[in-house]
């Protein structure tokens, strides 16, 4: 099964004020919970986890990396920050969360993968995947959703495009030895967000899940 | 009738075998006989605390708790042996900032990994007890284990990487180039930042230890020291008067009468005198040391994760049958006595046939001089008496060890054993020499980033580690194996570099 929609999310934000932000990722962590017990639907569970993970990125990458390698420089970001004493880049930062939830639940995962993925291990792996991507990357301001099987394992499936907003996202990437492309601009998807989520089986009864 | 016999025989030998196998397994005893093979040198020495390893329960939030089976329905015995080994072995792994973490491979993209190899669990690879496929490192799994998922579409380096092509998989982690876990000095970009760097710095200086060595000279005492007459020998006062433990103003007491440190009172401290003071009283004091020390093989049997031995008397009590069974028979059920500390004679490595001692901190520093520059090197070589040891005799490292002990040397330039077997590490803004000598030992590679790079560039490091025959002679002579991982990263960026 796959459905795609309109979406605006990640665009919004961008442009939320605190508070509002605050009340969704709340909202979200509150949804995310009840989601067995109040049947919310998996696609709605989804938008609301991309909400707290893209909000987090975003406010990483504005907050910290942004603000104390730019706008006040103290700091570096490099992908060897261990080495160098400097900031994770937001990705990896997004990639950490990521695995510790991994590390958590098999329930529930997510990534940052891409058709030109500068680490091979973050190219699409499946199917669904792959179709995921190439829809994000043709339709910017739409999602795609779909269902699959990994695992012996049923998994809902939203993907998410993930948009260059910034020069110096678009400058790394290019000019990375390991980056399969060189000519990104800003505004160009660079990639998608993957949420992952088990679903339960269905009762025999089961009028569908969204 | 004879065949009736022999059978009445037969049955009642199996039992009574099976009903010893079964109580020596669960009650106590010598379970030595029953070990299905032999283990591995990691774990040789803690063999017999068979609960370590095939239980979880002392070693899962439960274990305070003696009446909860912490083994719960939906963990398999599988599952609880690997996490005997996750609670032992997950610090060092996530210091090594594992290459292939569980975390990695624990999502559903990951499960057509799993399928190929099961890289969730320790014992994919390291398989206790099968001493016929076990290789260095306890690696059991087969050595191109790296195909599994290194060889389709874009995880397959072979086409990925040029430089790949045709090569095959059973050398991966055996040329000098990856390593499963750790490879913070094999990767990529740390091999092509310190490219540029000579085999041998000018000068060559190990920095933590010139910071340390410089801490330590010209430490004199600052107080007198109170112990009973007959405690006060010449000897062991001069040895005391200029050690570390003069320095810092910890005199006779703190150690041989710690119930009385504060007193200044003779006949207290009299009274509370301990002519041999165990080494938990160092430990007191020497926490990052203590620490260390159980996690190498000097220690190991004093882990706190090592079961203990067992109690029959709780056991037979707990099934009724203490009072029910002969004394003699219950104290034939004791396991065979605590061995806290290994000793020189259980060694699998070459030993000296007259050290036959249990390994504490006394053994390596003698109580009242502590002598960190003996028990740097001379010390080891009391028992060690392999090649490799041997051979540091004669090497460079040691001609640098002597000049710099003679003065002749600033500190940090001279190589003992403990420079690169016990690697000093910063801890709380304090250099301390971490008493695990495994830690950097297998995958020998580990020692590339806080030992040889100091001096050494890492080209001639990397090289010199996987020549064998080199490791031997202790490092006497140059590396006769290259192996081209810094060449080929370099080519890659676009860097001549012959």
């Amino acid at each position: 099964m796959i459905e795609v929609i309109g979406l605006s999310a990640m665009k919004t934000v961008e442009t939320l004020r605190p508070l509002r932000r605050t009340a969704l990722v709340a909202t979200a962590i509150a949804l995310t919970v009840g989601v067995a017990a109040d049947g919310v639907s998996y696609r709605r569970m989804a938008d609301m986890l991309h909400l707290v993970v893209s909000s987090d990125r975003a406010a990483y990458s504005t907050k910290v990396v942004q603000r104390l390698t730019r706008d006040d420089p103290v700091l570096t970001a490099s992908e060897y920050f261990e080495d160098e004493s400097a900031l994770p880049l937001p990705a990896q930062m997004f990639r950490f969360g990521a695995e510790l939830v991994a590390d958590e639940t098999e329930e529930l995962s997510y990534s940052l993968l891409s058709l030109y993925p500068i680490n091979k291990k973050n190219g699409a792996g499946t199917e669904l995947e792959e179709a995921g991507l190439q829809h994000v990357a043709d339709h910017p301001d739409e999602n795609f959703y779909g269902e699959e099987e990994l695992g012996g394992e049923r998994y809902f499936v939203a993907v998410y495009p993930d948009i260059a907003v910034a020069e110096a996202c678009v400058h790394c990437h290019n000019g990375h030895k390991d980056s399969p492309r060189s000519d990104a601009k800003v505004g160009d998807v660079m990639g998608g967000v993957v949420i992952r989520i088990a679903m339960a089986p269905p009762p025999a009864s089961d009028p569908g899940l969204d | 009738m004879r065949k009736a016999t022999l059978w009445i025989l037969y049955v009642c030998a199996t039992l009574l075998v099976a009903a010893w196998a079964t109580i020596t397994l669960t009650v106590g005893g010598d379970r030595s006989t029953l070990l299905i093979g032999e283990t591995t040198d990691a774990h040789h020495q803690i063999e017999l605390a068979c609960e370590t390893c095939h239980t979880a329960r002392l070693f899962t939030d439960s274990a305070t708790d003696s009446t909860t089976d912490s083994t719960t329905d939906s963990t398999t015995a599988t599952e609880a042996l690997n996490q005997t080994c996750r609670a032992c072995h997950d610090d060092e792994l996530q210091a090594a900032r594992d290459s292939h973490a569980r975390k990695l491979f624990r999502g559903p993209r990951m499960a057509v990994y799993r399928e190929r190899l099961d890289v969730l669990q320790c014992t994919t690879c390291h398989i206790e007890h099968r001493p016929e496929v076990t290789r260095p490192g306890a690696v059991t799994v087969a050595t191109d284990f790296c195909i599994a998922c290194h060889s389709e579409g874009d995880q397959d380096v072979r086409t990925a990487r040029p430089s790949h092509a045709g090569i095959e998989f059973d050398t991966c982690a055996t040329a000098g180039c990856h390593n499963y876990h750790d490879n913070r000095a094999l990767y990529e970009g740390f091999l092509i930042r310190h490219a540029g760097r000579p085999w041998l710095a000018q000068p060559p200086l190990h920095k933590l230890s010139e910071r340390y060595r410089t801490a330590q000279s010209g430490q004199q005492a600052r107080i007198a020291p109170l112990a009973p007459t007959s405690a006060l020998t010449q000897p062991a006062l001069d040895e005391w008067a200029s050690s570390g433990h003069a320095a810092a103003s910890v005199g006779c007491v703190e150690c041989h009468a710690p119930s009385a440190a504060s007193s200044v009172v003779l006949d207290d401290i009299e009274a509370h005198w301990i002519d041999a003071p165990d080494t938990a009283i160092c430990e007191d004091c020497h926490e990052a040391q203590a620490d260390t020390f159980v996690l190498g093989k000097h220690g190991m049997r004093r882990h706190p994760l090592i079961a203990p031995r067992r109690d029959p008397h709780r056991q037979l009590q707990a099934m009724g049958l203490l009072e029910r069974l002969p004394s003699a028979l219950v104290a034939w059920l004791r396991d065979p006595p605590e061995r806290t500390r290994m000793t020189v004679a259980e060694a699998r490595l070459a030993m000296r046939s007259d050290a036959a001692r249990a390994l504490d901190c006394g053994t390596c520093h003698r109580p009242h001089a502590l002598d960190v520059a003996r028990a740097a090197a001379r010390a080891c070589a009391t028992c060690h008496d392999d090649l490799h040891s041997r051979a540091y005799f004669d090497s460079a490292h040691y001609t640098l060890w002597q000049a710099e002990l003679a003065g002749d040397a600033p500190p940090g330039s001279g190589v003992s054993c403990a420079t690169c077997h016990m690697a000093k590490a910063r801890r709380r803004g304090k250099v301390v020499t971490s008493h695990n000598q495994n830690a950097l030992l297998y995958p020998n590679e580990k020692m590339i980033r806080p030992v040889c790079l100091d001096c050494h560039g890492i080209r001639f490091a990397i090289d010199a580690l996987a020549d064998a025959d080199l490791v031997l002679r202790n490092f006497q002579g140059k590396p006769s194996v290259h192996v081209q991982s810094v060449d080929w990263a370099l080519r890659r960026v676009g860097t001549v570099d012959d």
